[in-house]
């Protein structure tokens, strides 16, 4: 396939480097690259696989041998004995608040560091930056207490207030850095028609930081769809738990069957893979934005 | 990275006390000084020192205090008594410990140079780009804990790839392998599936630090004569040399992080062969109800951290004036 395009490649452009010996090493590239993607696919098309067998198709056929008949029951049996359902109206409640109410508190933060100028400004980015790199492991003990202390176990809000203290400093960093990147003559024009800083942030700044936001806003969802150890600390009736709790959950307590337990990982991953999918362009943008100007 | 630089160069023009400001009061505060940002910083410094900070700073509190965890029991202040016991009466700390800084060290080998060599193979316009890097991105986005059990059942003995693949090819005594049972290998193992989580990330950061590498220069360097490796050498690597930065420092902090993937494979055993640090300080606290140990070992961690971490934002800030 890809031999043939190259091979067109080759004629069309008799200019650039017709050596036979660079298709080559295109081919040989390409042909490594298929088969490390092979590789990498491999743990996603087993699960899948895994999922759709009967108990007597696992335990008799290969695992690379594709399921003969796709064995639905396993996903209803998850369905059923899961808490797929709680647990995820759980997740959904709890991200539905955090991300935007998080985004917008980073955004204002972000603000106040890059358009409003006062002594030690570098020094509060500095405070807010070091908190991305600390493990929120360090934090869990304590923060048990916090939230015992308010009555907050086992409340979604028990895990939203501690959600977006952690998930501001990389926003922070990030919308800092874009921010600081539009020209500071805006202010100045707003300013000088009489407008202050308020305006200026929801007029100017966050419309012309669209992207920079949609992209902080499916980035956020997804870590906090994934968050595990703070949840596990706070959330620990069955009824308060999220999706990796319940993922967890199903492991201890269903080892042995595995379609089941495949077809809820599977079902499990799947919100995040359809955000993925649909998104694409915003994860890669965000992490552009944000990671990499020399 | 994005660069911190907060301010410009001049001093900035902070709430005047020295001389009368010709502005009067409030043209002064609408145009700068902290009493104007503090409104936008408000909100996230309170979720931040509340919720971030504060249970740090406690963290370092409850390692000197004897507790249970449990409001009703005292806490009991002893020094640094708990620390004397991790450091002389606690093998499972050194464990962990020795676990955390071999991650440390093979993460910041393995998973950034895969993720190096898939930027550089999919840097050019070749068939089925959008895929390649989509699927090895994929495994970045999904929960740790999710991974952990997918990992979990191909490691599985009886039914799991590994096993299938050891039998076919006859690799050991051919009754396949127990790859997370074995105290030995166990902590590699975990290893693999977060290299599989990881990789892919690294790939697309230097996938964007390559569209900083100057065309110009490439091409140029071509026309010199230069080969693959000459180009690679001494114009793209240069260039890249920012995002290597943040590549490690990532890596760095991912691998300290790394507490689901064990949870879910091993649970820190076999006979707590694959315990980490995050993951001890949770046990001793939650597990154990001692939260004095946990908060030791918490600490010890922070620590770690920080020293491995504060050299980097220094740098960061300092250095990368506009």
């Amino acid at each position: 396939m890809s031999t043939l395009t190259l091979g067109r490649v080759k004629h069309a452009d008799g200019t650039a480097r017709p050596r036979r010996n660079v298709d080559y090493v295109r081919v040989g590239l390409w042909l490594a690259l298929a088969v490390t993607m092979l590789i990498w696919a491999m743990p996603l098309i087993f699960v899948i696989f895994t999922s759709l067998k009967s108990e007597a198709a696992i335990f008799s056929t290969s695992s690379f041998s594709l399921p003969t008949s796709a064995e639905w029951s396993n996903y209803a049996e998850a369905l059923e004995t899961g808490n797929l359902f709680t647990a995820g109206g759980n997740s959904l409640l709890i991200a539905a608040i955090k991300v935007p109410l998080g985004l917008l508190f980073s955004a204002a933060a972000a603000f106040g560091l890059s358009r409003i100028r006062f002594k030690h400004s570098k020094l509060v980015l500095g405070a807010f930056a070091l908190g991305s790199m600390v493990p929120i492991q360090v934090a869990l003990g304590p923060l048990f207490k916090i939230i015992l202390d308010l009555g907050l176990l086992n409340s979604p809000v028990g895990v939203i207030l501690p959600y977006i203290g952690f998930g501001l400093p990389i926003q922070i960093f990030i919308l800092h850095g874009f921010f600081s990147a539009i020209p500071k003559e805006i202010d100045e024009s707003v300013r000088v028609d009489g407008g202050g800083n308020w305006r200026l942030f929801w007029q100017i700044i966050l419309p012309l930081s669209k992207p920079a936001l949609a992209a902080l806003f499916i980035l956020d969802f997804v870590s906090t769809w994934n968050e595990y150890a703070i949840a596990l600390v706070i959330l620990q009736d069955q009824g308060a738990q999220t999706i990796p709790l319940a993922i967890q959950g199903f492991q201890s307590q269903f080892t042995s069957s595995y379609g089941p337990l495949n077809a809820f990982t599977i079902m499990s991953i799947l919100p995040v893979m359809i955000v993925y999918l649909l998104f694409q362009r915003y994860f890669v943008e965000g992490m552009f934005s944000g990671a990499v100007k020399g | 990275m994005s660069k911190l630089t907060a301010t410009r160069l001049e001093t900035p023009p902070g709430p005047v006390t020295r001389h009368p400001s010709k502005k009067p009061l409030l043209k002064r505060i609408a145009g700068g000084g902290f009493i104007a940002a503090l409104p936008f910083l408000a909100p996230a410094l309170a979720a931040y020192v509340v919720f971030v900070i504060g249970p740090m700073v406690t963290a370092v509190r409850l390692s000197l205090f004897e507790w249970s965890g449990f409001n009703a029991d005292p806490q009991v202040f002893v020094g640094f008594k708990n620390y004397v016991r991790l450091f002389t009466a606690d093998p499972v700390f050194w464990t962990a410990m020795q676990n955390t800084i071999v991650w440390v060290l093979l993460s910041l080998v393995i998973p950034t140079s895969l993720g190096l060599v898939m930027a550089l193979a999919l840097n050019r316009p070749i068939f089925g780009r959008n895929l390649f890097r989509s699927v090895f991105y994929i495994p970045g986005v999904l929960a740790p804990i999710a991974i952990a059990n997918m990992w979990r059942w191909m490691y599985n003995p009886n039914y799991g790839v590994f096993s299938e693949l050891a039998k076919a090819w006859h690799i050991g005594d051919g009754s396949g392998v127990t790859f997370l049972s074995d105290p030995k290998v166990a902590i590699y193992a975990i290893f693999a599936a977060f290299v599989w989580q990881i990789a892919g990330l690294n790939m697309v950061l230097f996938l964007a630090g390559l569209q900083s590498v100057s065309k110009e220069l490439v091409e140029s360097a071509r026309l010199d004569g230069a080969n693959s490796w000459k180009v690679f050498r001494h114009v793209t690597f240069p260039a890249l040399r920012p995002t290597v930065v943040v590549v490690l420092v990532l890596t760095i902090v991912h691998s300290i992080k790394v507490f689901d993937l064990v949870v879910g494979m091993t649970g820190g055993g076999p006979a707590q062969s694959s315990q980490v640090l995050a993951l001890w300080s949770y046990s001793q606290s939650f597990l154990q109800h001692d939260f004095g140990m946990g908060n030791a070992v918490a600490t010890v961690l922070l620590a770690i951290t920080l020293v491995l971490v504060i050299p980097y934002l220094i740098w960061s800030t300092k250095g990368n004036e506009d």
